[in-house]
């Protein structure tokens, strides 16, 4: 199923609305129906947060067909924006967020620019690349934390005009994780029938079409990294509030497994397939973990196993049982 | 003075940064693939070694073989699992599958080998050799010597035998190179265990320069990806050019500028080369 040929049921937008609704509340007050336990909420806010770092990677993955090794540069970027802003200069959140978008979106022009000919493999190659050495140059340069970290980061505040939030515990950091995963979807719902995101499919899928009708492949692949970029980014940037601590294990291969691990596993240009993903994994690891280096089998297993034997991921793998009888 | 140990150290390094993309090389110029658990081979290349010599008593050589032996089975796993990715070039999932096994590599050496640092012993790597105020190990020498052999030998093998050229055939058109009754499986499989070996070998030589752990694998895997991408994918002989002057510009850099940020600084230097000359130093 493609993005163009999602089903939209423009004639029954009431029913729709309704049933988004319902989900929508359902998802807010999950945490509760589950228990309303301090573990329920860390969970979850977890969930939240990885799903959007993923729908960063899930852009450039599924609508360009690139494999971007270079998103945890992003992450670490919203974390250390995050931490060296409100620890060192006491800004609200609202500062460090729109800090987190700017840095977030020059890191990712530059990368994209000096990546712009490159072709598939030399691309992730190089993006790869680009996130050991920022992990170097955050392991080595004190200013920005050393291979200490910054520890302390002061809760999450977001002074809105007339209350004025601020998220000192899991709890509280719910309602901000679930309206950023909110905003996320609803961004990816829209760049899935925007012109952008058709145009980058058509890319992807038919190279000589889109060039028949005058597409320039290099902006659009350029347009599509840079915006994916923020996306990552805000995620790494509410992590650091949630952990109250960042430092160079941002950039581990766990985060860049994990959002490769979490597209793949329900199946590609599916809207809340990474989402779905995400949860799956983070229960897997947060409630019946095995261990550190058992779970890292477990992760890298799963990612290799979908792509050998599930391409489709397990949407296709239902199918596929679906129709056989 | 300090510049002539430069050089050696320049020439050190990048005899140990070929030897360790050698396999890379291979399996990507001759046969168009893809191995993002390079870097954690390496490390049970390493460990595997370490293994054998401390745990089993064996000497240097023979452990060398059987990290050799143990790490070309574990290619042959890991192609005959990815053979239908591989011989319908999906070089995306390639790429990601390789990624997620060598994760499940890294996890596997914690948990077998655990989280401490080792050393290599029974090597040459402490077999100081001083002339003059210059010094270097008789492993450098080693490292350098099988480098160079097994650079040429490779040439000679891809380019003047007549299995080289199948292999040539097969990554050009695996389907057409069938047609002509080639088994197009069993070329990517021995491309596969080549590498696999290939750097298990460059790992048994090249780290007992310094202690082991299993978290390692990135830094060597970058060094790769610049020596393969600037000596001109696929090209032998471009990669070891590309080796040596890595080495020495690391050596240098390391020496006079920043010697935490080598790394970067490598990375510095393939980005520029990818924005003149996209496809590498070798091509014309």
């Amino acid at each position: 199923m493609t993005a163009i040929e999602s089903p939209r049921p423009a004639s029954i937008p009431l029913l729709r609305v309704a049933a988004v609704t319902a989900l929508v509340a359902t998802g807010f007050f999950l945490p509760r129906l589950l228990g309303g336990t301090s573990v329920a909420y860390s969970t979850l806010t977890t969930i939240a947060i990885f799903a959007v770092m993923c729908y960063g990677a899930d852009i450039v993955l599924s609508y360009l067909g690139e494999v971007s090794l270079g998103h945890t540069v992003f992450w670490a970027i919203g974390g250390y924006a995050a931490a060296n802003l409100s620890a060192k200069y006491g800004l609200n959140g609202w500062v460090t967020a729109a800090a987190t978008i700017a840095l977030c979106l020059a890191a990712a022009a530059f990368l994209g620019a000096v990546t712009l000919r490159t072709r598939e493999f030399v691309f992730s190659l190089v993006t790869y690349a680009a996130a050991v050495v920022a992990f170097e140059i955050a392991f080595n340069w004190d200013a920005v934390g050393g291979s200490d970290g910054i520890v302390g980061i002061p809760p999450l505040k977001l002074p809105m005009l007339v209350t004025n939030f601020s998220g000192a515990m899991q709890e509280d950091l719910w309602p901000v994780a679930f309206v950023l995963l909110l905003l996320t979807l609803a961004f990816i719902a829209r760049f899935r029938r925007s012109r952008l995101g058709t145009t980058a499919l058509m890319v992807q899928m038919n190279p000589a079409l889109a060039a028949s009708l005058g597409v320039d492949p290099r902006r659009i692949r350029l347009a599509v990294f840079v915006i994916s970029a923020p996306i990552t980014g805000l995620a790494g940037w509410l992590y650091a509030y949630q952990r109250a601590y960042v430092g160079p294990d941002m950039f581990e291969s766990y985060f860049l497994v994990m959002m490769l691990t979490a597209i793949v596993l329900v199946g590609r240009r599916i809207l809340l397939g990474p989402l779905i993903g995400t949860a799956l994994l983070i229960t897997q690891q947060n409630l019946l973990s095995l261990g550190g280096d058992w779970n890292k089998i477990v992760l890298g297993s799963v990612l290799a196993l979908v792509l050998i034997f599930w391409p489709a991921g397990l949407v296709g793998l239902y199918r596929r049982i679906a129709r056989t009888p | 003075m300090n510049i002539a140990q430069q050089i050696i150290n320049g020439v050190v390094l990048g005899s140990g940064y070929a030897c360790i993309a050698l396999g890379w090389t291979i399996l990507l110029g001759v046969a168009r693939l893809v191995n993002f658990a390079h870097g954690q081979l390496y490390m049970l290349g390493a460990f595997v070694t370490w293994y054998a010599i401390t745990r089993v008593g064996l000497p240097y050589p023979l452990a060398i073989l059987v990290a050799m032996i143990v790490l070309g089975v574990i290619g042959l796993l890991m192609q005959s699992a990815m053979m239908r990715l591989v011989m319908t070039q999906n070089l995306t999932s390639l790429m990601i599958v390789t990624l997620g096994l060598g994760y499940v590599l890294q996890g596997g050496s914690a948990l077998v080998f655990g989280g401490n640092p080792q050393t290599l012993p029974g090597t040459l790597a402490r077999a100081k050799l001083e002339i003059g105020s210059l010094w270097f190990t008789w492993q450098d020498v080693l490292v350098l010597v099988v480098t160079l052999f097994l650079y040429g030998a490779v040439w000679l093998f891809t380019q003047r035998t007549r299995f080289g050229s199948v292999i040539r055939a097969v990554a050009e058109d695996p389907k057409l190179s069938e047609l002509f009754g080639i088994n197009a499986k069993v070329v990517y499989l021995g491309v596969f265990v080549f590498e696999c070996s290939a750097v298990a070998l460059g790992a048994a030589l090249v780290a007992p320069r310094s202690p082991i752990l299993t978290s390692m694998g990135f830094n060597e895997v970058i060094m790769t990806f610049v020596v393969v991408v600037l000596g001109g994918i696929g090209s032998i002989g471009g990669a070891l050019a590309a080796g040596l002057g890595l080495g020495l510009f690391t050596a240098f850099f390391g020496a006079f500028v920043a010697p935490a940020y080598t790394t970067a600084a490598a990375f510095a230097l393939l980005l520029a080369l990818l924005v003149i000359r996209p496809a590498g130093l070798a091509t014309k």
